[in-house]
């Protein structure tokens, strides 16, 4: 019994200690001079550690530091912000 | 005329015209300068986008070739419509200035409001603006600018981007009502520069800085 607790304890404190990769599906992201906004926003954001910006897949790579995330509602309000429409998202805890 | 060719009509006058420059927005937070040296003459514009629709500044123009007129505004740059696309945006903004314009020691009120309708892809280009500025009794002039371009290769966002363009203005208050200008953008993340020469022999040279 004591194992299975020490199991359950340890993969919660991995779960919550997991860092993120989430990759949101973005469209009216064409140049790379107005997707500099995305990159400039999420960088802006304590939860991540770093961005990538893919204009050929119309992919934004975010990935945040071990136990942070933003959700899909934060998510859309930043892209909107830096003018684009998030149309998938896709999350990866690593 | 009937409705098709009516609309035939709209639509070929609506693609001839559409097409921009850099846009009056950014993104929320955002800084921008652009600066314009063309054959209207100088301008310099600072921008601050405190909303995803908004964007307040102050617009500087010293204008040649006709009456050279001297106008400070502050301006707020709204976005009226925004589509985002697969594979493209399109965007109409509204720009609108108030202030001072100068003429020879003579100050009058400035009032200026422009629309710019803009359309890009990876590979094109399109935007059209109209202005129309109400210089008190110095001078009321309508303008309006066109542009269309192409990138020759697709860059990627830290790639150097390249845009092949061309640029015809019409300004019935000037002496020369149709001026034609190709010219070249380069931009590199936050960095855009245009160089071009016009058909009325004006260098154009024109560059925006984002922050």
């Amino acid at each position: 019994m004591r194992y299975v607790l020490l199991t359950i304890i340890s993969l919660s404190l991995c779960s919550v200690a997991a860092a993120e990769t989430i990759k949101a599906t973005v469209n009216g992201m064409v140049c790379g001079f107005c997707a500099t906004g995305i990159e400039k926003t999420f960088k802006a954001q304590r939860e991540v550690k770093t961005v990538n910006v893919d204009l050929q897949n119309r992919l934004v790579t975010i990935h945040t530091k071990e136990g942070e995330t933003i959700d899909d509602a934060k998510l859309k309000k930043l892209i909107g912000n830096a003018g684009y429409s998030v149309v998938n998202v896709v999350r990866e805890k690593s | 005329m009937n409705t098709k060719t009516f609309l035939t009509l709209l639509f070929a006058i609506f693609a001839g015209v559409w097409a921009g420059e850099a846009k009056p927005l950014s993104y929320v937070g955002g800084t921008m300068v652009m600066q314009e040296n063309d054959e209207t003459g100088h301008t310099i514009a600072l921008d601050y986008t405190f909303t995803p629709t908004e964007a307040f500044g102050l617009y500087i123009k010293q204008e040649e070739n006709g009456k050279d007129i001297f106008m400070l505004t502050p301006e707020l740059n709204t976005l009226l419509k925004r589509w985002n696309l697969p594979d493209g945006q399109g965007n109409i903004f509204n720009m609108s200035g108030a202030g001072v314009a100068n003429y020879r020691g003579n100050n009058q009120p400035s009032l200026w409001t422009a629309f710019l309708a803009d359309y890009e892809s990876r590979r094109f280009f399109f935007s059209y603006e109209p202005r129309f500025v109400w210089d008190g009794d110095i001078e009321k002039s309508v303008w309006q600018r066109a542009r269309i371009g192409i990138a020759p290769y697709l860059a990627n966002y830290n790639d150097l981007n390249t845009w092949i363009m061309f640029q015809v203005d019409h300004h019935p208050a000037k002496h020369d009502h149709f001026v034609a200008t190709p010219l070249i953008r380069f931009f590199y993340k936050t960095y855009l520069f245009e160089i071009g020469y016009s058909s009325n022999q004006h260098i154009m040279v024109n560059w925006t800085i984002q922050f």
